[in-house]
């Protein structure tokens, strides 16, 4: 590598920050667009070749034609920016609560683009129409027509799957594309079955587009190198040089590994145009430790060049580009601890570059260092700053070696999108394919049916007229009820998937396995991973429990008020607020109840068994998540009043949380509680956070505050010797006060002068002054300090 | 045998090792004008029923014990129990049935008290780590302020103290009350009769987090300006490490 990046880490550094500020002040995002379009002439320009090799042609088509350019401030060339849009509805403005519908149309994208002098009206309407019309539309429509009773008010819900997986670049780094399509070839003269035959002459030509792109970028990386001062020639030479060895050849220090990731990672996105969110690196700092010490680069210019390699991840004014992950450190099947020098330089570039995305996660165990905890401190104790997702290595181990991982695949456990455990490279999971809503179905099977919110009859009467017989009886007839639509809710995900599996994905499979198996990622029939299992992610854990705990308390202490609860719930507990104010007495989940902790537990174990029965498209089970991606908000607001005292449209519980206000015992007694629930059957993941108070950390310096927190935060959680057998492994947090937030909502230029103040929502992290109010305020809600004071 | 609770949970460091479950029985003997937990003050549980501010409850000795076990898994890093006020001596039968039951299943125990009760040294062997009141050097001020002269007090200290046991000797500094330079000495000639390798000694600054439970109480806060500085502290801990005491800050 060339000297210059060794010894100008402070230039290197300060090249990064002004291209995240120049990324920042985009605000349009019209790439995809065009994309669209070349897609639009393809299909007509290949029309009867199969459609995993139109999908390569048309990657090479848009290679070759999508406008490039590199910015003066690049030290890589490559940009994901063109397979996004501004869509991401979190961080929309314009977001609210109350328009979710239960459709995810892939023409919606069409509404998040202005036209233009360019991009007109017309242009606009052509393509849109066009993409109405196509099979994979159409399959998706008929998805939500046939399940429209059911999705409307969110039984469940279903999408087709996008992003969310993590590829393993590990090989075309280390030998290159080229070696990649010499194994290909190899595979085409040999292979005799037709199928297998085409994929992998797909997935042949589709590796032809990162070369494509990194030739175009090479000759545009020479011609800024004529015209510009002596330093930026010597910058932009060295990345031409870099560009006609890699991606095409194998990586010979960090820099190259870097500019090679970066281009098939555009690549990668480009495939999936557009908004594939929650694509993930995986463990990167084992990525790139070999080449960091091939040349033995210091900590600070490592740090240097991974800040790039950060601003690659940010798309636009927003960080468009949502949910991208990357993790660090973990342990290998012995034990032994993997953080490595780079760990420390990531994790210095993420501190000093402080930017919305991508989302750091850290995987610990019971032999992480001391130093690791040490430096994770700045990150848990500045405020503003961004905190990482953190998951118990050991738990993960046993959850998926449980679930049917080979242990040689473990040491590769990483993170898709926020808090999804799937293994780098080799499994597909449809992490957000189905979406279970266990306080719809408590509503209707409550009400006979009907929906308490819109009186629509979503469910057919089970004849019982007796308020009383019902309350007694509600265990069973809950319990019918999630079964029977957790089955439909699986036929409607698996027509889903057999919809977007219209789409093949032939350079993603190159590093999902493909060139192994010879089948697409997205095929239905044919196994394209190693592994595969489609997610459900199931909501409202704790209020279902607590409900039921409320239910027991009246038919005992009141049993003469079972109409009246019935009657309360149908109308939010107007003009019967004394009532209300018993349910909400009623013992609840997280306060170390015995009887409320046992039943979120047997909820947690019950629903997640019918899950997990279920089959997807290809035979394998659906898998357990119980995290709610802010979704909490939103299939709330389409859940009327419940039995544990919420009232109608408040939000569900968030992941396997107390709702909040129902903790009021600290930290300790909620985690005793947290302790009940059955982690080992949570094998697609789940969501849990904590808001804790910076004021209970008295240590004199940031990394003494670190050790703080793992001793009286993480330990206890994670490694606790006196734990379930199957400790706790996910935890987010944000470390700061509700009355702080306000301020810097009140003051941002005085508490958030840069204009960014990273906030965590679910397993991603934001900048909290972008997000829309009802985000801003449930952050500020679920703080909730009764329930985490230590 | 019942305990009565006003509060429970648990917390780090701060009330004895580790990470604790601490207990706050019901009841006080004194009246400390300064007291942050005036709710605890009632001895009687039918009295306060009815007061909207703040929650009291009976709890068997043994279910309170099966509590106790329960949590162990968080009484890491020499984490305990400990039982706090009010002042816990007041219920003093069952709180050492507790205590006994604690240790008989092998859970760190600590107290904290005021010391008053001349029944104290029964309680040493069930005790881990005590944590003591020394709110006054002279008897006559500690009465004037507390309602109950000290000579328990200093007889239990040194009963603890020649007992072996850990013991953390705590002196709230309020201005107007112990704080003066002539105070120092005063504190300091009582201190250093004892053996200064078996206690420590913290100062507690004078504050109001509870102040406005007062008024909740339907009782008259009377402090008026109890605060001390920085450097009466410093003065306060220069002067006794000078005399040998140890230190303790949390």
């Amino acid at each position: 590598m060339s000297n210059y990046y060794a010894v100008n880490p402070d230039r290197v550094t300060e090249l990064a920050k002004s291209l995240f500020q120049r990324e920042r002040s985009l605000d349009r995002l019209d790439g995809w667009f065009f994309i669209k379009e070349i897609q639009m002439r393809c299909d007509e320009m290949f029309n009867g070749v199969t459609p995993e090799l139109k999908s390569a042609m048309t990657l090479l088509e848009i290679a070759k034609e999508l406008p490039l350019d590199i910015p003066t401030d690049a030290v890589f060339a490559g940009t994901q920016r063109d397979a996004f849009a501004r869509s991401y509805a979190l961080i929309n403005p314009s977001f609210r609560v109350e328009t979710f519908s239960g459709y995810c149309d892939p023409t919606a994208v069409f509404n998040d683009i202005e036209p233009s002098d360019d991009i007109t009206t017309d242009r606009i309407a052509a393509v849109r129409a066009y993409n109405k019309d196509s099979a994979y539309v159409k399959a998706l429509d008929e998805v939500y027509s046939k399940h429209e009773k059911f999705t409307d008010e969110v039984v469940f819900f279903v999408e087709q799957v996008t992003g969310h997986l993590i590829p393993d670049m590990r090989g075309l780094l280390a030998t290159g594309v080229n070696a990649a399509i010499a194994k290909l070839e190899a595979k085409i003269a040999t292979e005799t079955d037709p199928v297998r035959k085409t994929n992998f002459e797909a997935m042949k030509l589709s590796l032809s587009a990162a070369l494509i792109l990194a030739e175009r970028y090479a000759e545009i990386a020479e011609d800024m190198s004529k015209n510009c001062s002596p330093e930026d020639a010597e910058r932009f030479s060295l990345m031409a040089r870099t560009l006609r060895v890699v991606p095409a050849n194998g990586a010979r220090n960090l820099y190259e590994a870097i500019q090679s990731y970066v281009l098939l990672w555009m690549v990668m996105c480009i495939e999936q145009t557009p908004n594939p969110f929650a694509f993930s690196v995986g463990n990167a700092d084992r990525i790139f430790e070999p080449y960091r010490r091939a040349e033995n680069l210091s900590r600070e210019a490592t740090a240097a060049l991974l800040k790039h390699f950060l601003v690659f991840f940010n798309v636009g004014d927003r960080s468009w580009a949502i949910s991208q992950n990357i993790i660090v450190s973990g342990r290998d099947e012995r034990g032994a601890d993997l953080t490595n020098g780079t760990t420390y330089a990531l994790l210095d570039a993420f501190y000093d570059m402080n930017l919305p995305q991508p989302i750091l996660s850290v995987k610990l165990h019971k032999n992480t260092p001391d130093t690791l905890y040490s430096e994770l401190g700045r990150f848990f104790f500045t405020p503003g700053c961004l905190t990482p997702s953190l998951f118990n290595d050991d738990s993960l181990y046993a959850v998926l070696s449980k679930s049917g991982v080979d242990t040689e695949d473990l040491k590769d456990i990483s993170i898709a999108g926020c808090q999804e455990p799937l293994i780098m490279g080799k499994d597909n999971g449809n992490t957000t394919n189905s979406w279970l809503n266990l306080g719809k179905i408590l509503e209707l099977t409550l009400s006979d049916g009907v929906s308490t919110l819109s009186g629509k009859r979503i469910f057919p009467s089970d004849g019982i007229i007796s308020a009383s017989e019902r309350l007694k009886n509600i265990r069973e007839l809950f319990y019918k009820n999630v079964e029977r639509y957790a089955a439909e809710m699986a036929d409607a995900a698996n027509d889903a998937s057999k919809a977007v599996s219209l789409l093949p994905v032939p350079f993603l499979s190159t590093v999902m396995g493909g060139i192994e198996s010879g089948y697409d990622v997205r095929d239905t029939v044919h196994q394209g991973t190693k592994y595969n299992g489609s997610g459900c992610l199931i909501h409202g854990l704790t209020v279902v429990s607590d409900s039921f705990v409320a239910i027991d308390c009246l038919l005992k202490d009141r049993p003469q008020d079972a109409d009246r609860l019935i009657r309360a719930l149908s109308t939010n507990f107007q003009n019967d607020g004394e009532f209300r104010q018993y349910l909400l007495s009623c013992p609840k989940f997280g306060n170390f109840d015995k009887t409320a902790d046992s039943e979120a537990a047997e909820v947690a174990n019950r629903v997640a068994d019918i899950v997990s029965s279920l089959k997807n498209y290809l035979g394998n089970p659906f898998r357990v998540d119980f995290s709610t991606p802010s979704t909490h908000l939103l299939y709330g607001y389409l859940v009327g009043a419940t039995p544990d005292g919420r009232k109608a449209r408040d939000m569900l519980n968030y992941g396997v949380d107390p709702l909040y206000g129902d903790a009021h015992n600290g930290l300790g007694y909620r985690t005793l509680s947290v302790f009940a629930l059955p982690f080992e059957k949570m094998n697609g993941g789940y969501a849990s956070h904590y808001g804790i108070d910076p004021n209970y950390f008295k240590g004199a310096t940031m990394e003494d505050k670190g050790l703080e927190f793992k001793e009286r935060v993480i330990a206890p959680l994670f490694f606790n010797p006196e734990g379930p057998p199957v400790s706790p492994f996910y935890l987010y947090v944000n470390v700061t006060t509700a009355e702080t937030l306000r301020k810097v909502l009140a003051e941002p230029k005085k508490y958030a002068p840069s204009g960014v103040y990273i906030m965590r929502i679910h397993g991603t992290f934001v900048n909290f002054l972008d997000l829309s109010p009802a985000i801003q305020n449930d952050i500020i809600t679920r703080l909730d300090p009764q329930s985490t004071f230590l | 045998m019942c305990l009565v609770l006003f509060q429970k949970g648990f917390n780090f460091s701060q009330d004895g090792p580790g990470n604790r479950l601490v207990i706050h029985l019901q009841g006080c003997n004194l009246q400390c004008p300064w007291c942050a937990n005036p709710e605890g003050m009632e001895s009687r549980l039918e009295k306060c029923r009815g007061v909207d501010h703040f929650k009291r409850w009976s709890v068997e000795v043994g279910e309170l014990l099966k509590e106790a076990v329960d949590c162990r898994p968080m009484y890491f890093s020499g984490g305990g129990v400990t039982v706090t006020g009010g002042e816990p001596t007041m219920q003093f039968e069952p709180l050492k049935e507790f205590l006994r039951g604690l240790k008989a299943v092998g859970i760190n125990t600590a107290m904290e008290t005021n010391a008053t009760s001349p029944r104290l040294p029964e309680l040493f062997q069930h005790i881990d780590f005590l944590m003591t009141d020394l709110k006054h050097y002279d008897s006559k001020k500690h009465c004037e302020a507390t309602g109950s002269g000290n000579e328990t007090v200093i007889r239990n200290i040194k009963a603890a103290v020649e007992s072996g046991k850990r013991i953390a000797i705590r002196i709230p500094l309020i201005n107007g009350f112990n704080a003066s330079d002539s105070d120092i000495s005063g504190f300091t000639d009582f201190l250093s009769g004892l053996d200064k390798e078996l206690f420590t000694v913290e100062f507690l600054r004078y504050h109001e987090f509870g102040k406005d439970k007062w008024a909740k109480c339907g009782l008259e806060y009377k402090i008026e300006n109890g605060f001390v500085s920085a450097d009466t502290v410093n003065a306060f801990i220069k002067a006794f490490e000078t005399e040998g005491i140890k230190i303790v800050r949390t």
